[in-house]
């Protein structure tokens, strides 16, 4: 069996065309980033300011924590607009808990579980009942908002035990808090997607459904799992929001958060039909949203146009996605 | 002037990411002809025709149309050439209907510019019925069998009045009266001027329908001739630089213990009473026609599909299966057909397919070790022979062939007692389907429950010591590998014959 070995293989060195293609399709996002950051320092002198870029990994850690889960959810082959509605919610509840109890564990734990109960649900009747992920998420974000501005009477809920706020305002060497909880959120769930068995089965569900099943997956419990897990995520976010100001609005918190928690994501690489898809893009595609966001405010321009821009962003990422 | 062949392929050179796949081949057909492109797995068929094709762009190297020179710079250029090109993978839309799957991309519009359905609908029926199918083109692709979206692929070539068409194995789904119907199809074909290259590793086909052949091995050229008088086993040699005997594998009759016993399975509409049982160190072969229902009923008994009623007893004891989590923890594997929809997850690597069944097998403490399942693959690499460069690269850059072998491994790997392989040699070449053969003899040898379904009666006659006829879901008939012979089980197959006793 005349099979090439080690050496020809070695000997003949890619051209320096495939090379490039391949370094662009797997590392376009960082590229991207890359360039918008020079291009970003280059505009304006203050970008570049240590306390400037504190500010921006500050931003985007709330919609990094839900942007991680977003990832795990649309590699699995589904996506999950529930996410600011549950937010909301978990919020809300959770300062109710904590207000009653006086405890903060209480009012972390309350969020946490709010969040995930919700996923849970989420995952249900994507696995069990065969709804779309599209419509089952969509029914629970109004179904959640709902239910956070019956219990919060449309208005606000603040928090009344002192200390609670310490969660999202304090800061561990030069990195605030929420920031070091994102990071420390990243490197959990890379170690999930590319360490255990659940990442790859999530993997594998999301790239041929009925040969994972025909593997021997469990892919319903597979799929309840993957949407838990948002949740949970969701939960850990309402309590950094909650604890930031110490309030939560049942009308306007988490609004939108889906779309900038799904852009990351895309614009991070990861497929929308599942299958592929890595944390690393998404982790760099919410700081290429941070950076545009920083750089819009730095350059005065009005809030009402960043959402074009984010829109257009969306848009390019995905033509380059397609080209592939 | 002279004459030019009409398609010439000079000096193709091909390498993906640095590791060379073809290498100055050079390929002729001349019009009217149907010319066997022969070669293990991996020698380079599939690369060659996607480059004829458009979907693939040569390193180096010409093609001539007609003599005269062509870039195929994709594959709509290929398409106005004449050329049409039937996948060696199908690419059907489920959720679009037969005729929609024809016309996709052609569609028949009338005068005022709405789809003309009824003309579709009327031309694909036409078509299908000349390979002597009959289904209604208004039916959803996805409810039908395979062997059935094989042909509507086949047809879905036929309707553009090609010149040229490739045929990238085109019946490794198919029963054997729908393989003789497509050859009568091509040798009209022929005869009316259109040209065709044949990729198959069934070299039985290759002997009744091709005039001339070419043989790859490597990605080089080893040899292009006439296929009059040539004698298969020098092709084989030629193929795998060894000949491969076709003698029955199995002797021998000492089972121990009944591992899988059946009992009255039914399921409304796809099988009826179905009892059988399986020995350790026993092959058991299941064969019919395409509708004969057995890939339902294995699918059913490893709890892919969950509405049937009957007993299964692994070892003696009654287990309910619904779910294919449960049936491995009963002790059975399953090697699906169709590899591309039923078994590869085209998005993980080669290794990672591999050990998919078995994640047990590689943790340690909840974390998978990765040098773990690399090495695990090295050995059935070697094993199974399986020819890839780059086992991390993802598995459907590897050949068709190997993507079955690596299919297989996956399976072995899990090291299950009962063992259902369902069209396991699917575009598996001779000399890999010899190794597989051994494999599973050893299995057997080991004591382990074989199961394989194959609609090639000559597959199940080689290696089974007990080979069970279906017949629309019912099993009509029962030899020893011994007694069988091929014409005995195409009548029960085709339901000419029905006999009790042959039972029991
Ligand atoms: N897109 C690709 N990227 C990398 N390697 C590839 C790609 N396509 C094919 N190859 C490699 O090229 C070689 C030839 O593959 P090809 O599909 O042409 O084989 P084949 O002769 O058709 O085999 P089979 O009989 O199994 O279908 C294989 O080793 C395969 O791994
Ligand atoms: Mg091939």
């Amino acid at each position: 069996m005349a099979n090439i070995d080690a050496k020809q293989y070695s000997r003949e060195s890619p051209s320096m065309k495939s090379r490039m293609s391949w370094l662009w399709s797997e590392y376009s996002v960082i590229i991207a980033f890359v360039i918008i950051y020079i291009g970003a320092s280059a505009m304006n002198p203050r970008f570049l300011d240590m306390n400037n870029q504190l500010n921006i990994l500050m931003q985007v850690s709330i919609i990094g924590i839900i942007a991680l889960g977003m990832t795990v959810v649309m590699l699995s082959g589904g996506i999950d607009l529930s996410v600011g509605s549950v937010l909301a919610l978990a919020g809300v509840v959770s300062v109710l808990a904590l207000n009653a109890s006086g405890s903060i564990w209480i009012g972390v734990l309350t969020a946490l579980l709010v969040g995930s109960f919700a996923g849970f649900l989420n995952g249900l009747m994507v696995a069990k009942g065969r709804i779309a992920s599209f419509i089952a998420t969509l029914g629970m974000m109004a179904g959640a908002r709902s239910i956070a501005l019956y219990i919060a009477e449309g208005g606000s809920v603040s928090g009344e035990v002192s200390g609670f706020t310490a969660i999202a305002n304090s800061d561990f060497w030069i990195f605030d808090f929420p920031v070091i909880i994102f990071f420390v959120m990243a490197v959990l769930i890379y170690v999930l997607m590319h360490k255990t068995r659940f990442g790859r089965y999530v993997y594998a569900l999301g790239s041929n459904e009925k040969a994972a099943m025909l593997s021997a997956i469990r892919v319903d419990r597979i799929k309840i799992g993957v949407y838990t897990l948002i949740g949970t995520l969701v939960g850990i976010a309402a309590v950094i929001e909650t604890s930031r100001l110490n309030s939560i609005s049942s009308s306007s918190s988490g609004a939108q958060y889906e779309l900038d928690a799904i852009a990351a994501v895309i614009i991070g690489g990861t497929r929308m039909t599942g299958g592929r898809g890595k944390i690393i893009g998404t982790i760099f595609g919410i700081l290429i949203l941070g950076i545009l966001n920083n750089m819009m405010n730095l350059m005065n321009v009005s809030p009402h146009l960043q959402g074009f821009v984010k829109g257009l962003i969306i848009i390019i990422a995905v033509v380059f996605q397609k080209r592939e | 002037m002279a004459s030019h062949p009409f398609v010439a392929m000079n000096t193709i050179e091909k390498s993906f990411n640095g590791v060379p796949v073809l290498k100055k081949v050079t390929l002729e057909v001349e019009k009217g002809e149907i010319h066997a492109l022969l070669g293990e797995n991996g020698a380079g068929k599939s690369t060659l025709m996607n480059i004829l094709g458009g979907v693939h762009q040569p390193d180096n190297g010409q093609i001539f149309i007609n003599g005269e020179e062509v870039k195929m710079a994709d594959p709509h250029v290929s398409q106005a050439q004449g050329i049409s090109f039937i996948h060696q993978e199908l690419n059907m839309v489920g959720d679009l209907r037969v005729y929609e799957n024809m016309f996709l991309g052609s569609e028949i519009r009338n005068k005022i510019g709405f789809l003309n359905v009824e003309e579709m609908c009327r031309q694909t029926r036409e078509i299908l019925a000349e390979l002597g199918v009959t289904i209604n083109p208004k039916e959803y692709v996805r409810n039908l069998a395979t062997s059935y979206k094989q042909l509507i692929e086949i047809s879905k070539a036929l309707l553009h009045k090609s010149q040229l068409i490739i045929m990238d194995e085109p019946t490794t789904s198919l029963a054997e009266h729908e393989v003789s119907r497509l050859f009568v199809l091509m040798k009209n074909l022929k005869k009316s001027g259109v040209s065709i290259i044949y990729i198959s590793h069934k070299l039985k086909e290759i002997q009744e329908v091709c005039d001339r052949y070419t043989v790859l091995r490597d990605g080089q050229l080893v040899k292009t001739d006439v296929m009059e008088n040539e004698n298969l086993e020098v092709i084989t040699k030629l193929m795998v630089g060894k000949s491969i005997s076709q003698e029955r594998y199995v002797h021998g009759h000492e089972f121990g213990e009944v591992a899988l016993e059946v009992e009255g399975l039914t399921s409304a509409g796809l099988f009826k009473d179905i009892n059988f049982s399986v020995r350790q160190g026993q092959i058991v072969g299941f064969t019919g026609l395409a509708g004969d229902g057995r890939t339902e009923l294995f699918e059913s008994l490893f709890g892919y599909r969950k509405k049937y009623s009957g007993i299964v007893k692994v070892k003696g004891k009654p287990v309910k299966i619904n779910h294919p989590r449960k049936a491995l923890q009963a002790g059975m594997g399953y090697v699906p057909k169709d590899r591309k929809e039923n078994a590869i997850i085209k998005d993980l690597s080669v290794i990672h397919n591999m050990s998919l069944s078995s994640m047990g097998n590689f943790e340690r403490l909840g974390f998978i070790q990765g040098k773990k399942e690399q090495q695990k693959f090295q050995t059935y690499k070697e094993a199974l022979n399986i020819k890839v460069h780059n086992p991390r690269i993802t598995i459907d850059k590897l050949s068709g062939g190997n993507q079955q072998k690596v299919i297989i491994a996956k399976w072995l790997e899990a090291e299950t007692d009962i063992l259902i392989f369902d069209n396991p040699t699917q575009g598996i070449d001779v000399g890999a389907k010899q190794e597989i053969y051994q494999q599973i003899l050893m299995l057997a040898e080991f004591g382990k429950a074989i199961i394989i379904l194959s609609s090639e009666a000559p597959e199940v006659m080689r290696i089974c010591h007990d080979i069970n006829v279906m017949y629309h879901g019912e099993i009509t008939a029962r030899f020893t590998g011994e007694e069988a012979s091929e014409e005995e089980i195409m009548h029960y197959a085709t339901g000419a014959k029905r006999e009790g006793e042959k039972i029991g």
